[in-house]
């Protein structure tokens, strides 16, 4: 096995298996704890795969200001949210959950082996593609290029939706 | 390392996601099994990304992003609002929307 293998299948089943502390920790801070764990493993898969402009935001947005949020609000609702582990009302609803989980994750396992439409799309041309403008000009430098040349519209809708986002915190927020 | 290992961690982490919005009661751990379903898409646009060798692919991660950020403002405002009038936050109880 090569490196790249070892880390992958390394990666794989760390990130594998804070996905499942998530769901399975009783304790709320402990769920968010291993969601940043999660998080941050995905990022090194970006690492990987050469997107490492998109690992260091991962980690700057996502572990950093996302889930800061995440464990203020767990922190603010400790009493009620942190320790109590509510009663199911469906006794089998766990089973049923994870025969769905099993079907899904068989499908798209059985999909991803015998599918053939990834493997016919189109490359990108030699002079546009992505390695090229990473090994000339630098990797934000990339990701700067194709977001304010070809995404321009998409950008500035983002700053829309955030705007939205940021009215409708507030008006949630203020005192009734 | 091919393409599809990459979509099968990244199908096994959406599936862990869904489960999670399933079997738990807690909506603030609903919520961060919604960001490990988009986080697991993301995975997939990346790995798509590298292999048609085309910046596109990031773009649409960067969008998601900003959707995640949005989305969990806007969630956890709602969640602290319903924490305050009601002091109880099982997903089962939450089923008016007045009161």
């Amino acid at each position: 096995m090569t490196g790249v293998q070892i880390s992958f299948f390394v990666l794989a089943v760390a990130a594998v298996a804070s996905a499942l502390g998530v769901i399975i920790f009783k304790n709320a801070v402990h769920c968010a704890l291993s969601l940043i764990l999660t998080l941050l493993f995905l990022a090194l898969f970006y690492l990987q795969l050469g997107a490492a402009f998109i690992a260091i935001v991962q980690v700057l947005i996502y572990a950093g200001a996302i889930m800061v949020l995440f464990l203020f609000v767990v922190t603010m609702l400790a009493s009620e949210a942190a320790d109590t582990e509510l009663p199911d009302r469906i006794p089998w609803q766990r089973w049923v959950a994870g025969i769905l989980g099993l079907t899904l994750v068989g499908t798209l396992s059985y999909l991803l082996f015998t599918g053939t439409a990834i493997d016919s799309g189109p490359k990108a041309t030699a002079a546009n593609s992505l390695s090229h403008v990473v090994n000339t000009q630098g990797n934000t430098e990339a990701f700067g290029q194709a977001l304010f040349h070809g995404f321009v519209y998409p950008f500035e809708v983002t700053s829309l939706l955030i705007i939205v986002a940021v009215l409708g915190a507030m008006v949630l927020g203020r005192k009734a | 390392m091919p393409l599809s290992a990459y979509l099968i961690v990244s199908a096994i982490i959406f599936t862990i996601g869904v489960v999670g919005v399933l079997i738990r009661r807690n909506p603030l751990i609903i919520f961060m099994s919604i960001e490990l379903m988009l986080n697991a898409v993301n995975l997939s646009f990346v790995a798509i990304s590298s292999y048609l060798d085309s910046a596109d692919g990031q773009m649409f991660v960067f969008i998601v992003l900003t959707v995640a950020a949005a989305e969990v403002v806007v969630g956890l405002a709602i969640i602290v609002s319903i924490f305050r009038t009601r002091r109880d936050i099982d997903v089962d109880d939450m089923n008016l929307l007045r009161g």
